[in-house]
């Protein structure tokens, strides 16, 4: 079972707790950190009361707890399962971990059981021994903090070659694509993984002294009509942005979306993919867009 | 009953964060009178997971919280706090970190000698007079060896336990893996759990196209995941999509579709009342329960296959009559527009494309229930030479839909 309280923030800040105790470094006051850095945020009303109390009889009144070696729990069985599914993933071999201590576990649920239906088929080549080197050294790369030499072909298939600071590996189950995003001073750069050559990692930076990559935002505010299960439709299929609703009448709602302006292509054809459930308001640049579309189309309609 | 940060019923709060993470448009005074209390409750815990995701707006209904996250800007999911806040009793908090205190170092016990050094060494420690008895503890014991956690072995008459961490696993070489699985994997919550163990792991992943709400339904997928891993029949309670009514169905679990371009996640099962495929909304799944073992489970995946060849995501419209119906899309693609041709490769499905001429390019497909492609078909607005389907509706649709369109657009050139 998932929900279960050995998997709970409680049982995580406990721990904490009594490991402090058990340095000899526990009070009041320090519990009370613990609980206020780790757990929710009104958990300061119940766990020092529930130990202080004797509630939970773990720490008595002087900090001290009968409990001897510093709290752990084995790896269930549920959390051995799902970790032998990913072994069934395609994409494990990016990572190589050890299986050891799974060797007599059956998966959870092995990936030829799921079907990403929507899915793009042009996905990485997860199994390419060059797109596996190129991905490890990524991540030795931003796990060491070091600059990479990065060689790749454009879209126009021209080599180019960069230096860059590499920030975020990033994954979209969509395209089924990594993207490595990098500060490659001073604009940000995003490359798909599988456009890339070589790579080759160079000497290390300061992570503390360099800006974070921050992407333009744009915004578009819409008139939603809640007919054919629009609302549902459209509320999930932009729940991966940040998005406001508010409810202007019985089938009516205005919807703001915020997106990267990288992505304005692609938030153009979501948008039109409601056709006329979907009304945009603003700003007038992205409705010329949506004009552009229709005007074009004008001329094949009988 | 008191207020408790803690959740008892997961299937109350999952409907909440639903609401407040997917429409976020409701007031208090949306809800009727009795649920106003428990939406009161709710809202005050989901804050408490999950404040620094949570926005409010004012409106003349009153004040409107909701859940609003740039996925890519997050390196874990938010929703998974809820599965770490459920409730428990002193005893099992207590008997929790004894019982693994007791057995660490390999060392094994009977549930006598357990429950003695539980109530002479622990629990003595404290001035109140606190014991647990010996059924209780046998209770936990069973748990966590179902669990995994425990281990038994019988030595003479007695039962002995101890924990089974004697061939643990390297978690060290699983952290860039748990890293990235957590946030991708359909049931990358235990990921999550298993991070928490492992005191976090690096954070240089970031996920586009990332639905978060899928983690809401990962107890159902879960249960049902061990269905399909052992071949079991599961009794399934289905809530309508646009009312409470709840049906129930006997299926046999045989896989998952997940779109990536929604999050949602359904259950493909062979339902054994109306003997065909059938798919399920996980999200309106509210119960699950397994029975005995399935047969001919080999014949349902080959039928499925057969069947999902013609389905354009999880429609079978007028399965009954096994009627496919043809649709045909032909696109004006200039010399210079090679993406276009890319596009329509990667996201054909089960549709054949074909050049017709220099410009022109033909798409077409057989399936099922054409107007679950109305919409990607209208991501190629502004260069649909021609569309036809078996089914007239579905054109009728689109050229009504665009012809609609062309008039709001108009609109909004007049309204500026």
């Amino acid at each position: 079972m998932i929900f279960n309280e050995i998997y709970g923030t409680y049982y995580k800040v406990v721990a904490e707790i009594i490991d402090e105790a058990l340095n000899g470094t526990l009070n009041e006051k320090r519990l009370d950190e613990i609980v206020s850095a780790r757990a929710f945020s009104e958990s300061i009303l119940t766990i020092p009361d529930a130990l202080k109390n004797g509630t939970w009889p773990l720490i008595d009144k002087n900090m001290q707890t009968p409990i001897r070696h510093s709290p752990s729990r084995p790896l269930t069985l549920l959390q051995k399962r799902w970790l032998k599914s990913l072994l069934t993933d395609p994409r494990i071999s990016l990572f190589a971990p050890s299986c050891a201590g799974l060797e007599d576990i059956e998966p959870l649920l092995p990936s030829d059981r799921v079907v990403y239906f929507d899915a793009y088929t042009d996905g990485d080549p997860y199994g390419s021994p060059e797109y596996i080197d190129i991905f490890r050294t990524i991540l030795k790369a931003l796990h060491d903090h070091r600059k990479l030499m990065i060689r790749f072909k454009g879209h126009n298939k021209q080599g180019h070659s960069w230096i860059c600071i590499p920030y975020k590996l990033e994954y979209s189950a969509k395209d089924d694509k990594f993207r490595l995003i990098t500060a490659h001073m001073p604009h940000v750069q995003i490359i798909n993984l599988a456009r890339i050559d070589s790579c080759e990692l160079l000497d290390s930076f300061d992570a503390d002294s360099f800006d974070i990559p921050q992407a333009e935002k744009c915004t578009i505010i819409a008139e939603l009509t809640d007919e054919r299960n629009a609302l549902a439709r459209a509320m999930l299929h932009f729940s991966d942005l940040e998005k406001e609703t508010v409810k202007i009448s019985d089938s009516k709602y205005k919807v703001t979306l915020t997106y990267d302006r990288g992505d304005e292509t692609e938030i153009l054809i979501r948008v039109l993919s409601f056709g006329p459930m979907i009304k945009v308001l603003s700003p007038q640049p992205f409705i010329d867009l949506i004009k552009e579309r229709l005007n074009l189309q004008e001329n094949f309609c009988c | 009953m008191a207020y408790n940060e803690l959740i008892k019923n997961f299937g109350r709060i999952r409907d909440y964060m639903r609401e407040f993470y997917v429409y976020g448009f409701k007031s208090r005074c949306d809800y009727d009178a009795k649920s106003a209390r428990s939406y009161d409750n709710e809202r005050r815990r989901i804050e408490s997971f999950m404040g620094e995701y949570m926005d409010f707006q004012r409106t003349e209904n009153g004040k409107i919280v909701f859940i609003s996250v740039d996925c890519r800007s997050i390196p874990h999911n938010p929703l998974y706090k809820a599965f770490k806040a459920a409730c428990f009793t002193n005893n099992d908090i207590t008997l929790h970190f004894c019982i693994l205190d007791i057995l660490a170092g390999q060392t094994a016990m009977p549930l006598k000698e357990i429950a003695d050094a539980i109530n002479d060494d622990y629990l003595a420690f404290f001035e109140a007079d606190h014991t647990i008895d010996e059924s209780t503890i046998r209770k936990k014991l069973k748990e966590y060896e179902n669990e995994g956690i425990l281990e038994s072995e019988k030595q003479g008459n007695k039962l002995y336990y101890r924990r089974a961490d004697s061939v643990d696993t390297d978690i060290d070489s699983w952290k860039d893996a748990l890293a990235f699985f957590s946030e991708t994997d359909p049931l990358g919550v235990i990921g999550s759990f298993i991070i928490d163990d492992a005191g976090g792991v690096p954070e240089y992943f970031s996920f586009k196209h990332s639905y978060l709400l899928h983690a809401l339904d990962s107890e159902i997928l879960c249960v049902l995941a061990d269905a399909v891993m052992h071949e079991r029949i599961a009794e399934i309670k289905v809530r309508g999509q646009n009312s409470n009514h709840v049906n129930t169905h006997n299926v046999v679990p045989l896989k998952f579709y997940i779109s990536t371009q929604t999050g949602r996640q359904y259950l493909c099962s062979y339902d054994l009342r109306f003997k065909r495929p059938l798919f399920f909304r996980l999200d309106l799944i509210t119960a699950v329960t397994t029975g005995g073992r399935a047969s001919d489970v080999e014949k349902h995946l080959a039928e499925l296959e057969e069947f999902s060849s013609h389905i354009w995501g999880t429609s079978n419209g007028r399965f009954e009559n096994s009627e496919l119906e043809h649709l045909e899309m032909t696109l004006k693609i200039d010399e210079n527009e090679s993406y276009i041709i890319d596009r329509l490769l990667r996201e054909k499905r089960g549709g054949r494309v074909t050049k017709v001429s220099d410009d022109i390019w033909k798409y077409e497909i057989d399936v099922f229930d054409a107007s679950e492609m109305l919409p990607w078909i209208r991501t190629f607005t502004g260069r649909i030479a021609g569309l036809s389907c078996s089914n007239k509706n579905i054109t009728a649709t689109f050229y009504d839909d665009l012809e609609a369109m062309q008039e709001i657009y108009k609109e909004v050139q007049n309204d500026i």
